[in-house]
Formats: C-alpha cells, sequence, structure tokens
C-alpha cells in the first residue's frame, strides 16, 4: 500500500501512509486507539475508498471497489466485530457464500462442507460439534471460527484485527502454530494487536501509527517495549486545562469496593473524593463503559458494593440518580438527550422531582432554574426555547451536564465527553469539568484519549480485560505511578 | 445439572417448537370433549382448512427470519383469485387463468422486494401500501361483487382426491416439501438466515445480497397467487374480500411456530406445527360449538401461549 490517505467529515483518518507487506511474513501493525489502524484494514478488503494512494498486489496495482473484489485477489479479514450469523450452524457459517456445490444443480454437499469444517476447527483444536449453531457459542468459541472462516478462503493476504483480544494462553498458542504454518506456506499476514508481547513473539516486522500517519517501520530485534510505546505515543504535550489540581481532596464520594458484575468486571476497587476529577484509561473493549454502567446500576452487579457520599446504591439507575450520581453517556445523542426538544425541557427532566418536590408544575421556578443552568454552563443558545437538534455539539455536552445540576448531582460520570466535538469546545467543556470540581463535585471520566487523561485528571485508573490494572497519580511517588501517557499505555497493553 | 443435555441440544436447531407441546395438549383435550373431532375425515378436514394458510405462511416464515413482514398476503391472494374467477368465468380454461393468478401474486411480490429492499422501506408500510393497490384493484375489478359462474373444471378439481386424500392437503404437501427441501439443501438455506441474523456477513461474502431478498418477497407474493387456486376451487367463485386478514394468521402461525422476528431464528417445520395448532384449535373450537367471536380470541391466546413456553425454554437452556 503506497501513500494511502482517506478523510472522514472533520477527521483526516490516513494520511499519507504505506505499508509494505513481504509474503510469508507476519507484519505487525501498531498504534493507539484511533490511529488509523481500522481504516487502513477497511481500505485493505475494500469497504472504504482511499482518496489518494495505491495498493499493489504481487506489484500489481489493484483498484478494490468491493469486499468481493478484495476477496477474490486473496484477502481475507478477521474483524473483531464478529461476522457470524447466530442461527447458522459452525459449517454454514465458515462457508457461507462458498458452500461445496453437491452432485445435484444448485444443492449443497452437505457432507463435504462438515468434513472440511471439521479439519478446520481440528486444525485450531477447536473440538464442537459443527452441526452446533454459532449464537450458542461463548466469544472465544465464536473467535475460533471466525479464524477458521478466513483460513478457509485459502487467503494469500490474512489480516488479523485483535485476534486474541477474546482468547486464553492455551488458544493464543493453538492460534500461533497456525500463524507459523501460515507464514511458511507464503501467505502475508498482518496483524494487529494490543498485547505487546505477542508482537515480539510472532512479529517478523513492526509498522507504527499515530494520528493517521507512518511514524516507525522497524524490526522487533532492533526495538523494545519502551521504545515502541513512546513511538506511539509520541512527543510530550504538556498542557492543562484545569484552574488548579487540589492538593488535599475532600471527603469519598464514590467508594467502590470488590465490584463484580454481570458484564463481566471483575473485582473493580476505586474511589473517587470531592473536588477529584478520576480517569478511568485504557483500550476499546478494557471495560470502562462497563464498570461505569455497574456503578450506576444500569448493568447487574454479582457482588461487592458501590457507595456514594457513605450510602450503598441500590435499585439501579433510579436510586442512583437519587443519590446523586449523574451519568454523561458516550452517545449522547441517543442516551442523553431528547433532540427534537427544546433546551429547557432537556435540563428540567431529570431535575423534576427535586425542584418540584409536591409533584406540581410551576413554570416560572422552571424558568428560573433553566437560565440558571445556561448561565452558569453558558450554553450558547438564543433562547430556551431552541430545539438541542440545532445546538452545537459542545452546546448540546452541555445540556447534558445542565440537566443533572438541576438534580442536584454532585458525582458526574462522564463517558468520553469530548468524542465528536471540536477543539474549542473541548477546552470549555473541560472548564465546566473543572468547575464542577471546583463546586465540590467528584468527576470520574472515561477517555481513549490520553493526552486528555494526562491534562484533565487528578488520578486515573487503568483498565484491561474488565479489571483495574492500576492507579496513576499526577504526584505519583517514583516514575512508574505518575499519571503520563507512557505509563497508562504501558499498563492498558498486555505484556510481561 | 439435571438441564444438562437438555442444554446441549438447546445448541442445535430445537426440533420442537413450544406449539408441538400446545398441538399435542388441544388434541388430546378435544378428542376426549370434542364429540367427533378424533375422526379420520375431521382430521383431513383440518388439513383441507389449513392448506391455505400453509402456502401462506411457508413464505411468510422465510420473510420474516429476514426481519421482515409481508401484510399484503391477503389482499394479494383475494385480486389473483378475482383474475383466476374472471378468466375461468369467460372460458379461457384453467391452465391461462392460473398463470395469470400466478403472475398477479408475482408482480406483487417483486414490487414489495422492491419496495422494502432496494428503496428501503420498512417492511411494514412498503406491504401495508400494496396490501391497499391489491385491495383495491380487486374492488375495481369485480365492481364489489362475487364472480360465480366459473365452470365445473376448478370446482372439481378441488374436490378430487389422490389415494384417498383431498387435492388441496396434495398441494400444501408438495409446497411444504418445496420449501423444505429448498432450505435443507440448497444455499437458500444458510442465505436466509444470514439475511435476518448477520447481512453484512452474507454482503461480505460476496453474495448478492438485494437480489436474494427480492426473491424472497417475490415468492411470498407468488405463493400468494398460487393460493387462490385452492380458494377459488372451494368456494367455486372469485370474491374481492375473500382472503381479508388471511396474512395476519399466517404470522400467527409463523410466530407460533417458534420463528422469531429478530437474528434470523426460525423453521419451516415451526411453521407446520404452527399452522397444523391453528387449524386444531378453530377446528375442535367449532365441534364443542364455541362462537366464532370467542374463536379469534383464542387465537390471541394461543400466540401469547406458544411464545410464554419458548422464552421458558430458551431461558432455561441459557443457564448452563
Amino acid at each position: 500500500m503506497r501513500g494511502i490517505s482517506r478523510a472522514f467529515p472533520g477527521v483526516r483518518a490516513l494520511d499519507d501512509v504505506s505499508l509494505t507487506v513481504e509474503a510469508g511474513s507476519v507484519h505487525v501493525l501498531l498504534g493507539q486507539n484511533g490511529a488509523g489502524k481500522s481504516t487502513l484494514i477497511r481500505v485493505l478488503c475494500g469497504a472504504h475508498h482511499p482518496d489518494a494512494g495505491e495498493i499493489l498486489i504481487d506489484g500489481r496495482a489493484v483498484r478494490l471497489q468491493s469486499p468481493a473484489d478484495a476477496r477474490r485477489l486473496g484477502v481475507a479479514v478477521i474483524f473483531q466485530e464478529f461476522s457470524l450469523v447466530p442461527y447458522l450452524n459452525l459449517a454454514q457459517n465458515i462457508f457461507l457464500g462458498r458452500e461445496p456445490r453437491g452432485r445435484l444443480p444448485g444443492a449443497i454437499d452437505h457432507g463435504a462442507m462438515h468434513a472440511a469444517a471439521r479439519r478446520l476447527l481440528d486444525g485450531l483444536g477447536l473440538a464442537l460439534d459443527t452441526h452446533v449453531l454459532a449464537h450458542t457459542l461463548g466469544v472465544a468459541e465464536q473467535q475460533v471460527v471466525e479464524i477458521a472462516k478466513a483460513l478457509s478462503q485459502d487467503a494469500r493476504i490474512l489480516v488479523m484485527d485483535e485476534p486474541t483480544a477474546a482468547l486464553s494462553d492455551r488458544e493464543i498458542e493453538r492460534l500461533f502454530d497456525r500463524v507459523r504454518v501460515l507464514r511458511q506456506s507464503g501467505v502475508a499476514i498482518i496483524y494487529i494487536s494490543h498485547r505487546l508481547q505477542e508482537i515480539f513473539e510472532i512479529g517478523d516486522r513492526i509498522t507504527i501509527l499515530r494520528d493517521g500517519r507512518n511514524v516507525a517501520s522497524l524490526s522487533p530485534a532492533e526495538t523494545s517495549v519502551d521504545h515502541l510505546v513512546g513511538l506511539m505515543v509520541g512527543r510530550q504535550v504538556t498542557t492543562t486545562y484545569r484552574g488548579r489540581f487540589r492538593d488535599r481532596p475532600g471527603e469519598v464520594l464514590l467508594d467502590v469496593r470488590d465490584l463484580h458484575a454481570e458484564n463481566g468486571i471483575r473485582g473493580a476497587t476505586l474511589d473517587v473524593r470531592a473536588g477529584e476529577v478520576v480517569g478511568l484509561a485504557g483500550l476499546v473493549g478494557a471495560g470502562r463503559t462497563e464498570l461505569a454502567r455497574a456503578i450506576f446500576g444500569a448493568d447487574r452487579v454479582v457482588s461487592g458494593s458501590v457507595r456514594v457520599a457513605g450510602m450503598p446504591l441500590s435499585r439501579g439507575p433510579v436510586g442512583a440518580v437519587r443519590a446523586g450520581v449523574a451519568l454523561v453517556p458516550e452517545n449522547r445523542k441517543t442516551e442523553g438527550l431528547a433532540l427534537m426538544r427544546s433546551v429547557h425541557d432537556n435540563v428540567l427532566v431529570a431535575g423534576l422531582r427535586t425542584l418540584f418536590p409536591g409533584g406540581w408544575y410551576r413554570a416560572a421556578r422552571a424558568a428560573r432554574a433553566v437560565a440558571d443552568v445556561i448561565g452558569r454552563l453558558r450554553i450558547a443558545t438564543p433562547s430556551p426555547a431552541r430545539l438541542v437538534r440545532f445546538l452545537s455539539g459542545g452546546n448540546q455536552q452541555k445540556v447534558v451536564v445542565g440537566k443533572w445540576f438541576t438534580a442536584g448531582s454532585r458525582f458526574f460520570i462522564f463517558d468520553e465527553p469530548t468524542r465528536g466535538i471540536d477543539v474549542g469546545a473541548k477546552a470549555e467543556l473541560y472548564g465546566v469539568i473543572d468547575g464542577l470540581v471546583a463546586g465540590g463535585a467528584a468527576v470520574l471520566m472515561i477517555s481513549s484519549e490520553l493526552p486528555e487523561v494526562v491534562a484533565v485528571c487528578d488520578r486515573a485508573y487503568v483498565m484491561r480485560d474488565r479489571r483495574i490494572v492500576g492507579e496513576l497519580k499526577r504526584l505519583g511517588s517514583s516514575s512508574d505511578n505518575v499519571l503520563t501517557e507512557q505509563n497508562i499505555l504501558r499498563m492498558a497493553m498486555h505484556h510481561g | 445439572m439435571a438441564s444438562g443435555r437438555q442444554a446441549e441440544a438447546g445448541r442445535y436447531v430445537r426440533l420442537v417448537p413450544g406449539a408441538g407441546y400446545l398441538l399435542v395438549l388441544l388434541l388430546i383435550v378435544f378428542a376426549i370433549f370434542g364429540e367427533g373431532f378424533a375422526t379420520l375425515p375431521n382430521i383431513l378436514n383440518i388439513g383441507v382448512q389449513g392448506s391455505v394458510l400453509l402456502l401462506l405462511a411457508l413464505p411468510m416464515t422465510l420473510i420474516i427470519m429476514t426481519e421482515g413482514l409481508d401484510l399484503s398476503m391477503g389482499a394479494v391472494l383475494s385480486l389473483a383469485g378475482v383474475v383466476l374467477a374472471t378468466l375461468l368465468m369467460n372460458e379461457r380454461g384453467l391452465a391461462i387463468g392460473l398463470a395469470a393468478a400466478a403472475g398477479v401474486g408475482l408482480a406483487f411480490g417483486i414490487a414489495n422486494g422492491v419496495l422494502v429492499v432496494t428503496l428501503g422501506l420498512p417492511p411494514f408500510v412498503a406491504t401495508l401500501g400494496t396490501l391497499g393497490v391489491a385491495q383495491g384493484l380487486a374492488l375495481v375489478l369485480t365492481g364489489g361483487q362475487s364472480v360465480v359462474g366459473i365452470g365445473e373444471a376448478l370446482p372439481a378439481l378441488y374436490e378430487s382426491r389422490r389415494f384417498g386424500v383431498p387435492f388441496s392437503i396434495l398441494i400444501a404437501a408438495g409446497a411444504f416439501l418445496v420449501f423444505w427441501l429448498a432450505v435443507k439443501w440448497t444455499r437458500l438455506g444458510s442465505y436466509v438466515p444470514a439475511l435476518g441474523g448477520n447481512r453484512e456477513a452474507l454482503a461480505l461474502a460476496g453474495v448478492r445480497v438485494n437480489l436474494v431478498h427480492i426473491g424472497i418477497y417475490a415468492a411470498g407474493g407468488l405463493m400468494s397467487g398460487l393460493a387462490a387456486l385452492l380458494l377459488t376451487g372451494r368456494m367455486s367463485a372469485g370474491h374481492p374480500t375473500a382472503a381479508i386478514g388471511l396474512e395476519f394468521d399466517a404470522i400467527a402461525a409463523v410466530i407460533v411456530g417458534g420463528t422469531s422476528f429478530e437474528r434470523g431464528k426460525g423453521t419451516l417445520t415451526g411453521t407446520l406445527v404452527g399452522v397444523l395448532t391453528i387449524g386444531a384449535l378453530k377446528n375442535g373450537l367449532n365441534v364443542m360449538s364455541v362462537s366464532s367471536s370467542l374463536q379469534v380470541a383464542s387465537i390471541g391466546v394461543l400466540v401469547i401461549a406458544a411464545l410464554v413456553i419458548d422464552s421458558t425454554l430458551a431461558l432455561r437452556s441459557s443457564f448452563r
């Protein structure tokens, strides 16, 4: 791939990226969330068209108009999102669209199909009956079937996007054995993983992307974990958006102990104090949103305790809201706002019970409360009657925050608060967060953007595989536990 | 642990839908309390009454498995019946009449498919629209009157038997066999669950997804047209509103048979059980002289009961 560029509205996802993969080698693609890895893969498999640049296979320039084109040229991709059909059996899934033909015209040779599927699954060490329906499989089993599906295509270029994310150590060993066999037989493999030790075990060549650009291409022998992490993070920008960091935070507002939840959260223990912004960092899929949902009571807790200002939480989201917990969700348009209603209505919706304890609505009091929120958060709207749909992303986000103001919330959970809003609005939103904690509230902020975590948070917990794996502090006691992008990335990626 | 084997079975297609248990229960109850229910003529009668419903329910199963719906079947069936009866009245012959009925059905089926697949209309809205068009055409064509005097050929064919089995049951059985073989032995068996369960995966596999999807709606129209043969034969006439609402019985039968509106789950065998269950219920209540208004309510209860049984079974097998 030479000089590939691809832009999306507002983002330059790929900027002049080149990647050369040799037959019979494993090429590792490395980069932070949003570095452009997925976009590059989608270009290679024909799902996205590049704005500029060319793709050469066997030295010949090719045009990939569709995934079918890419497949014909021998490109097979194992995506992170599973592509299995829930109510088809394993053999049907593996050979979907390529069913072996039987003797009668139009007929499928079920015997041959199941036998071939059996051989593929045996090679990967999955002992399940091929007649089993895909939806009954666990995540790891599904991943293995997914790999079998890609292998069945006799691909010459095989892309594996975090194939080991859901696998156990033994399954990973089996997978690597298969990968080595494929490499031996001349397949070119592009391998994406966040587990650094794997990269050294299986990789022949490493290319690092950052902000949609090539940063480096090197061999594992000439690098180290620290070096790679440094390349992924890049230059340190030490800006902060906070007015001041408090030396002595106040009382504990959120106290979570050994929380296990049905959504997979295992043994999470953390606390957030009044006046603090605490980050929840980690890679996509590490379980940050799940932890927030478990704390908020939106997903069922199995064991452990969640206390807000000393009081145990119960009764799910209703209890959480009454205890003063506010969730500012990632998808503000679907989970946080009623887009076709006014600023006035949106701001009031969570605070009706607090504002009107008697149950009777009073327009004047409502208008005062809304005006107060608009003023305090400096929401740029011509009038409270403006439909939220017409506000900018940053102002919409402020409306979501404002809604919890009227509810009297003191503990805020922000899930990716700056996703999809522009730089100016970001700075203003950081100002809002700063104002919240300065006023005695506590904030737990989930963020995939490392610079944001470092610039805004007093402390941060790092998650991996649905566990909290470490805590970093602005004023750490040693270089290993200071809040820096390198340290976050080191903890978030599996190695050692 | 006691449910271990059952859970294991749950990993394959569950062969007996919840309605299977209900059907057995109904048969036992009616056999005991309904006088004349458990006689061969009456059992055959259930089959005859269910034959038109099965012709619609078979393609409806596939359409619902693709997370779709076809509300126009009853109206298209009425229109095709009117066309068939009119041609017979004018002595154009059975073959031409049947071809025309099938053609009308196929045209509406393709129209449904194009509206839903190509133009992206919600199936509910698209087929509600074609329902109106078909119903309106049927009324315009006949001036709202029944088309009588269709000659003896079709009624005679309808009354005929082979090996003692009524004609309509043979047709319904043949249709079931064709659909069952198509799902069991051709790629359709993979494509239909994939259209509902993971359309993206099917497209990435290089399959011409839209064409297959339209084809399934076309099959729905074609079967509605062909069903006109049985309905017109039974009534010895074409009536413009004869089959109004039949699509809802078909949907009920499909749901009772364990097919889901989500994720591409469903079986044709389940639909057969669903059609028989609804048929047995109606017939049994008739035998026991229950009023027809209460029969409508009982179908509603049946649908809910079947769904409750299915979700309870699914819940149990999910605790592995």
